[in-house]
């Protein structure tokens, strides 16, 4: 049972929607996926590697899928940090969207206060049986700051064969000092 | 376009009821499995992240919920990877063959590995469709995280490493450490 991989963290979280969800969440899902500041905000946490929302109106069975009293609401997230960091982010970044995707769960307490949430996220949450990554040392900053530097040291080694040992120092300098946050 | 994907990246989520009586030996199975570079996935091309998940209910949420539901189990399998749902698939057939089937096979309805189209049709019949999918750096491929990440450890050993260098000296460390690409 591990929801942790080196640095990485899984959450998988599954909620029953009332009634109204079947309307409501279709539009926050289509104003999550065409107006971009939900996408910005998101990547303003910058410790999300990959998440998802899932709206199941039908379990998937082989057939025509197993029908609930209810919609269900699937999130699961990856991230890099402690669980609780976490969820205190979710709520203090984007607490109108997580009013907006949750809002229909049955049991949803709000995202503030953070602790009424926590527990709610723990209730319903699911530990993986197994989880992998491959690259299980790498926060997502340093994989972002990572594609950064690689870019300036091809754009210099690009350059270098043309360069003499001092030019190629002082441009080499340069790059360290254009790329140093990233470092 | 397909709400499971950002950039170049893939979501996939893949929901499978469980056989009667197996979800706890298939809980016991997956939480077996070798971890790190020894897992199946490690040999599945593209995968960034993923995981199983047996699922063995939903959560009731007391009386406030207008009627309780009753789940059959299911295996949740996600993975974030890159390119195309087909190839990833197939990938996912071929590096994982027997491994697959000591999961899935707990499953209904799976046919085996060793049939390729079967083995996609039954995956497609199970996959979901995101609502929405975020990736950080969907733009990127799994072997393009970990180079970069390679030359950005290399940059930093050539910095503690190359201090005081003579120009001549620190430039032919630095063609070295990144050759052409």
């Amino acid at each position: 049972m591990t929801n942790v991989e080196g640095r990485a963290t899984a959450i998988t979280v599954l909620t029953p929607v009332k009634p109204a969800g079947r309307v409501l969440l279709p539009l926050v899902f289509w104003v999550g996926r065409n107006a971009t500041f939900t996408l910005k905000k998101l990547h303003m946490l910058s410790f999300i590697h990959f998440a998802r929302w899932i709206v199941i109106s039908r379990f998937p069975d082989g057939g025509r899928g197993e029908r609930l009293h209810h919609p269900y609401l699937f999130f699961e997230s990856n991230f890099n940090g402690l669980w609780d960091q976490y969820i205190d982010a979710f709520s203090e970044v984007v607490p109108a969207r997580m009013k907006g995707i949750w809002g229909t769960s049955y049991g949803f307490p709000g995202p503030i206060p953070v602790e009424p949430f926590k527990q709610y996220i723990r209730k319903n949450e699911y530990v993986a049986n197994h989880y992998w990554s491959a690259y299980p040392g790498a926060t997502t900053t340093e994989i972002i700051s990572a594609e950064r530097v690689a870019a300036a040291i091809d754009d210099l080694r690009s350059r270098a064969d043309g360069l003499s040992p001092e030019a190629f120092k002082a441009a080499y300098e340069q790059m360290l000092i254009d790329v140093q946050g990233n470092l | 376009m397909s709400h499971n994907v950002s950039g170049q990246a893939y979501a996939l989520s893949v929901l499978t009821p469980i056989l009667d009586g197996h979800a706890d030996e298939l809980r016991a199975h997956l939480e077996d499995l070798e971890e790190g570079a020894a897992s199946p996935l490690a040999r599945v091309p593209g995968t960034h992240i993923a995981r199983w998940v047996v699922i063995d209910d939903v959560i009731y949420q007391g009386a406030g919920q207008r009627k309780r539901d009753t789940l059959t189990p299911r295996l949740l399998f996600s993975s974030n990877f890159d390119g195309e749902l087909g190839a990833y698939l197939e990938g996912l057939r071929t590096g994982m063959a027997g491994d697959a089937d000591a999961i899935w096979s707990n499953c209904r309805g799976y046919p085996g590995h060793a049939d390729g189209p079967a083995f996609a049709a039954w995956m497609h019949a199970h996959v979901l469709e995101a609502a929405l999918f975020f990736a950080a750096y969907g733009g990127m491929t799994v072997d393009q995280v970990n180079s970069n990440l390679e030359r950005r450890r290399r940059l930093l050993d050539l910095v503690l490493d190359g201090q005081g260098l003579p120009p001549a000296d620190l430039k032919a460390r630095f063609m070295e450490a990144f050759p052409l690409r």
